[in-house]
């Protein structure tokens, strides 16, 4: 802590207009283990400190692994002078930051196992298993598990007078099985992305169960026939699925700073303009986005953002209609908005903090509905499972999107595996398109730990969720 | 730095108990200056270090990282990554560590890049920043100068040391529906010239108006340097020796054979001192000139060390990329296919097929059609799906290789019947 006041104390003698200190502590555990040959087993810690100073409506940043006093006070001078020249060009008269009042509070992440103490073989020994599980198809060629669990200790001071003390955890279990025959090799996937919570979670999750599925899958979809030419027609999206839908098409269109163009050299901007704000029809009536950082189990719930503001809720989609953003202090003034969303996030120490996309949600139905009603109520359609191939336009518009497993909908029940399933698909047709939801009995989430943006880039997280949906009259069709 | 590095591997062979080692040091630092809609946004200047330490019991591994160098840091270090490995299951494919290899020369980073400073870096933005003002136009990119320094050493008895430094800048110009982008990276910053790179943007610029949609289709495209370049790296990724042996990507029972187009070889050169080469790889082995598709032959594949032993082939890996060029210059290549498109870059590239080594993507940052040889309009963006050594094989010309990132030298391409798949709105 005295490195922080330190900080803060040398900023505001050197005349700073704002400045803050994130103090960051982030422990990666990495497994990966492929056809029973561990290729990575790595724990990874850095610790450092990430300085922002704000002078005449622009920002500096540097940071430093080095704890002294003296590396402290010279991290603080760079980013003055850093400040000092960013001002030479800046926006107009120059940035401004949303108001924002002080905090000193804490935040940690529930969870009853920490996955750090879990010994290593007990983790390794399961990932075995799993693999073995789906080796002993014949036809399973390649069986891959990922583990990931990291931690994140962060210490955030402001020259507003907050004082926050973070701890965030995730884990992510990931495999895949791949089966070969002599003309093709397709795989099968499991995964939940990355969920906030301990080792407990894994304990409940039943992999073996899983694994004998995803192996069985991937050896049916090998074997399985291609879509055949492309056409106008329904599509049921499960809520694995609809995490990368959702996520490329509303969560990042609506990151103000894509909206300001600030991402214009690199990930792109965006078609949702404040104009459109409380206007555009981004979906069907039925259709409501939630941004939740408080959400459980979310990645992106982290008690503040890091430019100290708390986690908050709110409607991104509202009944159909386009109804807020994702903001920063930065970024919220532009659109006058008076108090930022708190989407501000860094991913290390030596990260400069983004505009990122909330946890973000597609609201369940109302009524009561399941998957299993809502395969029955469709005549002629394509039932996909799980994250495939994945490519939008730099300005969210249009885009086409694979999936991990297909069926054929026939007369209201799966008739058919299938494989190398495309639709292509834009804003504001595709979320236009829904006419049915399930309800919150079937809500699940997605967390995503590698939403690449920025530059130098960051991989960023949060998480989507959503029930089985419906869509009308979308172009499907399979690949070459 | 170097005599730091050298001082933390003296502690961990000191202190390490385990029967092998891998200790990799990186120190980076680097300088980026972001800038968007003509202001500077985003500004960092800092220094990474990072210690990964990868130790054997046995056939039994485990690593670990850390980014302090204070003695108890690297006790911990240490010390985890043992634990880790006396926790670990036993690798049946482990491989130990390299002995002393001899090395190519040492290249330090030139002058011009280790004193560029923030200041010139900011003089940089701010004549991009004046040029677009001209145009009424709006700008947005990314100046970074980078200084790497990489300390190798393993138990065996491997011992490298190696520099690298870069510059790179990219810039996108845009107002209204004319969009466009220039980027480019040298290891030299005294051969980077923003006024070229201005001329550039200002003559893609130039050539683009509002874009109008036209139907898509195949056709042929003249794909420009950074297009093609960003495509290359996709292959980059999925052109593996043992998964083309085990039957998960296209390349199975290929090796040797004419499967790319016959105008198509790619190769990693040692001798091309514009290009960064790095004297050894992950584990230690010295690089080597590898031609990886001679004339649409594949004559060699990416390996690891493991599976380089069971197949008795060299482990091998792309660090620099040069695809050989030709002669015909656009308006050549216009004129020999009468109509098409002219691509300055694609955008968001993923698989569609692993298998079948089909990809999808768009088009980016400007989108010429022309007919009777001649640029016609500009026009909206493609989305495209193709199977990419098809593609090599229809290629009509190439146009000289350029080199356009210190990593890369590559030509424009003249490919016939390109899959364009749908059209977008802007």
């Amino acid at each position: 802590m005295k490195y922080l006041e330190l900080a803060l104390d040398t900023a505001k003698s050197l005349g700073a207009d704002y400045a803050d200190i994130r103090i960051q502590k982030s422990q990666t555990e990495h497994i990966y283990l492929r056809n029973m040959s561990l290729k990575d087993t790595s724990l990874n810690q850095l610790h450092g400190y990430g300085i922002r100073i704000f002078k005449k409506g622009a920002w500096g940043f540097a940071h430093s692994n080095i704890f002294s006093e003296d590396a402290v006070v010279k991290t603080v001078k760079r980013a003055y002078a850093i400040a000092e020249q960013s001002a030479r060009i800046k926006h107009g008269s120059g940035l401004q930051l949303a108001t924002e009042r002080s905090y000193i509070d804490s935040y940690k992440t529930p969870y009853c196992i920490d996955p750090f103490k879990v010994p290593l073989s007990q983790k390794v020994e399961l990932m075995m298993e799993v693999n073995r599980t789906m080796l002993n198809y014949a036809d399973i060629k390649m069986a891959l598990f990922t583990l990931e669990s990291r931690k994140d200790e962060k210490l955030f001071g402001s020259t507003l007078g907050t004082r926050l003390n973070l701890e965030t955890v995730y884990i992510e279990p990931m495999f895949m099985a791949t089966a070969v025959t002599a003309e093709d090799s397709q795989s099968r996937t499991y995964s939940a992305g990355g969920q906030a919570v301990g080792w407990e979670y894994i304990q409940n999750l039943n992999l073996i169960e899983k694994a004998e599925k995803i192996a069985e899958e991937a050896i049916m979809k090998v074997k399985a026939d291609s879509l055949g030419p492309e056409k106008r027609r329904t599509l049921i999206l499960d809520p694995f699925h609809m995490a990368l839908t959702m996520h490329e098409s509303v969560g990042h269109p609506t990151e103000l700073d894509r909206v300001l163009g600030w991402e214009a050299d690199y990930a792109g901007i965006s078609f949702a303009t404040p104009e459109k704000l409380g206007k555009f029809h981004y979906g069907s009536k039925i259709v409501n986005f939630v941004a939740d950082n408080l959400l459980e189990r979310g990645l992106a719930t982290a008690g503040y953002d890091d430019d100290g503001v708390p986690n908050q809720k709110w409607y991104i989609v509202k009944d159909g209609i386009l109804n807020e953003y994702g903001t920063t202090r930065a970024t919220a003034p532009f659109i006058d908005q008076k108090m930022s969303r708190g989407c501000n996030r860094a991913t290390n120490y030596y990260d400069f903090p983004i505009n990122r996309i909330p946890n973000l949600y597609l609201e369940p139905g109302k009524e009561e509905l399941s998957p299993q009603q809502l395969i029955a109520d469709t005549k002629d359609g394509i039932y996909i499972e799980g994250r495939g191939s994945f490519s939008i336009d730099q300005h969210r518009i249009n885009f086409q999107f694979g999936g991990d497993m297909f069926w054929e909908i026939k007369n209201g029940k799966k008739i058919r595996p299938l494989k190398k399933v495309l639709y292509k698909s834009n804003n504001p047709e595709f979320w236009n398109s829904v006419d049915a939801i399930c309800d919150k009995r079937f809500f699940q989430t997605f967390g995503v730990t590698n939403c690449g943006k920025g530059q130098p880039s960051q991989r960023g997280r949060m998480t989507h969720g959503g029930a089985t949906a419906r869509f009308r009259n979308i172009r499907v069709g399979g690949s070459q | 730095m170097k005599d730091k590095m050298k001082k933390i591997a003296d502690f961990v062979r000191q202190n390490c108990s385990a029967d092998d080692f891998t200790l990799r040091i990186f120190h980076n630092h680097d300088l980026y200056s972001r800038f968007a809609q003509n202001g500077i946004t985003q500004h960092i200047d800092g220094k990474n270090l990072q210690i990964n330490l990868e130790v054997a019991f046995d056939n039994k591994t485990g690593t670990a990282l850390v980014n302090q160098n204070d003695e108890a840091s690297l006790e911990r270090l240490i010390k985890t990554a043992e634990e880790m490995a006396k926790l670990n299951k036993p690798d049946p494919e482990f491989m130990p560590s390299e002995p002393e290899h001899k090395l190519p020369k040492l290249t330090p980073p030139a002058t011009a890049t280790r004193n560029l400073t923030v200041e010139k870096m900011v003089d940089g933005i701010e004549k991009c920043v004046k040029n677009a003002e001209k145009k009424s136009a709006k700008i947005s990119g990314l100046s970074h100068k980078q200084i790497n320094q990489y300390y190798m050493e393993t138990k065996n008895g491997f011992n490298g040391y190696d520099e690298l430094g870069s510059f790179s800048h990219s810039m996108t110009m845009k107002k209204g529906g004319r969009e466009t982008k220039v980027e480019r990276s040298c290891k030299d910053f005294a051969q980077f010239s923003m006024e070229e790179n201005l001329q550039q943007l200002n003559q893609q610029f130039d050539s683009l108006q509002e874009p109008k949609q036209i139907k898509y289709e195949k056709m042929p495209v003249i794909m420009r340097p950074q297009a093609f370049l960003k495509w290359i790296f996709y292959l980059i990724w999925t052109y593996q020796r043992r998964e083309a042996d085990e039957g998960m990507n296209p390349y199975t029972d290929k090796i040797g054979k004419k499967f790319f187009g016959e105008k198509f070889s790619l190769r990693s050169v040692i001798d091309n001192p514009a290009l960064h080469t790095p004297r050894f790889d992950q584990y230690g082995l010295p690089t080597k000139h590898i031609d990886w598709i001679e004339k649409g032959v594949i004559k060699n594949m990416q390996a690891d060390r493991y599976y380089a032993k069971q197949k008795n082939i060299e482990p091998a890996s792309i660090y620099n990329v040069v695809i050989d060029g030709g002669n015909t210059s656009e308006e050549e290549m216009m004129q020999k296919v009468g109509r098409g498109i002219i691509l300055n870059s694609l955008w968001y590239i993923r698989p569609v097929d692993m298998k079948a080594g089909e990809w999808t993507g768009l088009t980016r940052d400007g989108v010429l059609y022309f007919e009777d040889g001649k640029v016609k309009k500009a026009v909206t963006n493609f989305r495209w799906n193709e199977i990419l050594h098809d593609a090599t094989k229809r290629i009509l010309a190439l146009g000289p290789a350029q080199q356009i990132e210190y990593m890369a030298q590559i030509p424009t391409v003249l490919i016939d019947d390109f899959n364009f798949v749908d059209v977008t709105t802007f």
